[in-house]
């Protein structure tokens, strides 16, 4: 046999795979008549999966106690994946597939804000829900009213953080580091200097470093001059690892805080004892829970073999649940409809927090968890409760 | 008018409709970078930067103007080959692999440039509002690709295209012929860049929010795989090219996490099976005139054996 018969073998057997797969499919669409369609928009592979993947699982998780339950309206939930492999272009094509392919009612996702901003206007114009259960960033629920998130957004979270270390730790000189070519970091340091006035707090130094880089030690140095009480780093763990480290080699004392971009066990890895009281401030912790999240948590570890749950297993857990609630409310799975009740939830008891939706469509999540890392491991440092009205 | 296309579209599967603006989009792009690496055979690694070009230029014209698409598109087109000329008179003297990592380095500072800018709102990227036309967007997309089409076809057939080829066969000797090689040259990367331009303009309406980086080193490597899957220097290659790879990742969506494989697979087996692409060496044009028997057929010229030409 040779080379090109080989090669024309495997072609048609994955032809032959693909043919059968379809078939898959499409019986198990007809069985799927009388359930209620949400579908999945986030990066199941790719640079961005580490954001998608366990907002599934949450997602996943939340439709199996729905569905036990009775499911809602005597239906029961089916989730609908998609992968955008973090890619626009795709998000947009799979917006338009889970909508137009799939006849969902709604959409959990995307987890980053880029494709959330290019899912919205589709998902808008259609007339299906968008919920969000990760973008945090500003331009997302101006789309338009069929647009929601259940995030914790920068604009709630910081100024809560500000007030705490204004107040309880007695911080009152900030240098602020900025990674230019990050979306997400530009916006939080904004967010950052907006609310930081006013509050008797002074940005002593505000620099400027790029995702990928690894010498930051002229940004150190000059921040160094100017003493801070604390560096805000808006940015991702691995820079963050990367300052830590040589701020400490340059003998700088003063501790890191920065947002979600900083949870990892990867910045734990990389920065070894430089990271040390370094604060990640974001919507969830499985320490200190309330007896909704305790729940969820055993009931993670049971299914996952121990392991805790995550920001995003419990947003995605969240997204279902604020969906499967307003639709039970509005005693309808018509788009057009729930998206009126879910605008009026109030004081959702939710795993990542106590839920509530603002006149403007935005969430306001309490509490907040300030994490610190001690002892080679993200633990609990303060509970900040956000003003709710 | 507008209202009655939109009408139209509305019986066509809106998901289908947009895989078939993701493939409008790609040929127009695809084509572009035709002219200059399969045409001229400069090889460029910065197509996508041209591409941003265009889509900031054509958002910003939008947002800051009241101008029709039409006449923004073209407006982005002319600008973003203006920034072609301007890189490409130094840059074009380079060959081979110098001038590749030249458009590679060129494409990051434009990158790094977007990022710092306060009329791009710097890494937030751009919101765009939907274009001034009444035209909906897919046929927008597709008058454009048709157009594209035909001119494109016209430079291939005409003297500027033979110059082009010849400068692609053996530099020296086209200039021994009495070729402007650094002019040709130029003209070929303005035409090219003019392109990347509208499909970035194309692209900015179409996605609605863009972001510097989108446009990074990967989408210069999309672009250019749909060039030389179909084939360098054909027309119909290229639109075949940006047709099967901007269609894939939807079609191949059943196999879930295992698509990419198959979609990477795809370009392996294609080079080893047809290195020149799938249209490479194929005279599309003999091939049709053949096919409606304006022109004999090759076995019937061989039974005759009187070649013409």
């Amino acid at each position: 046999m040779n080379f090109k018969k080989i090669a024309a073998l495997l072609l048609s057997g994955a032809l032959a795979m693909s043919v059968t797969a379809g078939c898959k499919k499409k019986e198990e669409a007809k069985s799927a008549a009388d359930t209620i369609k949400i579908g999945f928009l986030g990066a199941l592979t790719g640079d961005v999966a580490m954001f998608g993947k366990p907002t599934l699982e949450g997602m996943k998780m939340a439709a199996e106690e729905v569905n036990a339950a009775g499911g809602v309206l005597g239906k029961k939930i089916e989730i609908v994946e998609a992968d955008d492999r973090g890619d626009k272009q795709e998000g947009a094509s799979v917006t338009q597939k889970l909508i137009s392919r799939d006849n969902v009612v709604a959409i959990v996702g995307d987890p980053t804000t880029g494709i959330t901003k290019v899912a919205a206007p589709i998902a808008q114009k259609a007339g299906v829900v968008l919920l969000s259960a990760g973008a945090t960033g500003p331009g997302v629920v101006e789309n338009g009213d069929f647009i929601y998130r259940d995030t914790l957004l920068d604009s709630v979270a910081i100024p809560a953080c500000i007030d705490f270390f204004a107040k309880d730790m007695g911080y009152k000189k900030v240098a602020i580091i900025t990674s230019d070519n990050n979306d997400y970091s530009v916006g939080l340091s904004q967010t950052f200097r907006d609310a930081a006035k006013g509050k008797g707090i002074e940005i002593v130094a505000d620099e400027k470093v790029k995702d990928g880089d690894k010498d930051f030690s002229a940004q150190i140095t000059n921040i160094k001059a100017k003493k801070p009480d604390v560096i805000f780093f808006s940015g991702y763990y691995t820079e963050g690892a990367l300052i830590m480290k040589e701020a400490r080699k340059q003998g700088l004392k003063a501790n890191m805080f920065g947002g979600d971009g900083l949870f990892s066990p990867k910045l734990i890895e990389l920065g070894g004892d430089a990271v040390e009281g370094t604060m990640s401030a974001l919507g969830f912790s499985p320490e200190q829970a309330s007896p909704v999240t305790a729940k969820f948590v055993e009931a993670f570890k049971k299914k996952f073999n121990g392991a805790e749950p995550g920001l995003f297993d419990a947003q995605g857990y969240d997204a279902i649940m604020l969906l499967a609630d307003a639709m039970k409310r509005a005693n309808s799975i018509d788009p057009k409809v729930f998206k009126g009740t879910l605008a009026q939830t109030k004081k959702f008891e939710g795993v990542s927090g106590t839920i509530s939706m603002q006149a403007n469509r935005e969430p306001i999540k309490s509490p907040l968890a300030l994490l610190v890392v001690k002892g080679g491991k993200f633990t609990l440092k303060a509970k900040v409760p956000v003003k709710m009205d | 008018m507008g209202e009655a296309l939109q009408a139209l579209l509305g019986n066509i599967n809106p998901y289908l409709l947009q895989i078939i603006v993701n493939i409008g989009i790609g040929i127009v792009l695809a084509l572009g970078l035709n002219v200059i690496t399969g045409l001229t055979g400069q090889l460029s690694l910065g197509h996508a930067a041209f591409m941003s070009v265009g889509a900031f230029s054509s958002a910003l014209l939008t947002i800051h103007t009241g101008l029709p698409f039409s006449v923004n598109l073209l407006l982005t087109g002319i600008i973003t080959a203006g920034v072609g000329v301007v890189i490409g008179y130094p840059i074009l003297r380079l060959t081979g692999d110098y001038l590749a990592i030249c458009t590679l380095g060129f494409a990051e500072i434009v990158k790094v440039i977007f990022l710092n800018l306060d009329i791009t709102n710097k890494a937030l990227g751009l919101s765009v509002p939907p274009p001034h036309t009444t035209i909906p967007m897919p046929i927008m997309v597709w008058i454009v690709v048709i157009l594209t089409i035909i001119v494109v076809s016209f430079i291939h057939n005409s003297r500027f295209g033979r110059a082009l080829k010849a400068i692609c066969g053996d530099e020296i000797a086209a200039e021994a012929m009495g070729i402007n090689v650094a002019r040709y040259k130029v003209q070929s990367f303005a035409i090219g860049t003019f392109l990347a331009g509208v499909g970035g303009g194309l692209y900015a309406h179409f996605i609605s929010y863009i972001n510097p980086s989108d446009f990074g080193f990967l989408k210069s490597i999309d672009i250019l795989s749909m060039v030389v899957l179909g084939g360098l220097g054909s027309i119909p290659g290229s639109v075949i090219g940006a047709t099967i790879l901007s269609a894939a990742p939807e079609f191949l969506r059943f196999m879930a996490s295992y698509r990419m494989l198959v979609y990477g697979g795809l370009l392996v087996f294609m080079m080893i099976f047809r290195p020149n692409g799938l249209m490479g060496g194929i005279n599309f044009t003999e091939v049709v005139l053949r096919a409606i028997g304006r022109k004999p057929h090759m076995k019937e010229l061989m039974k005759h054996e009187k070649p013409e030409q």
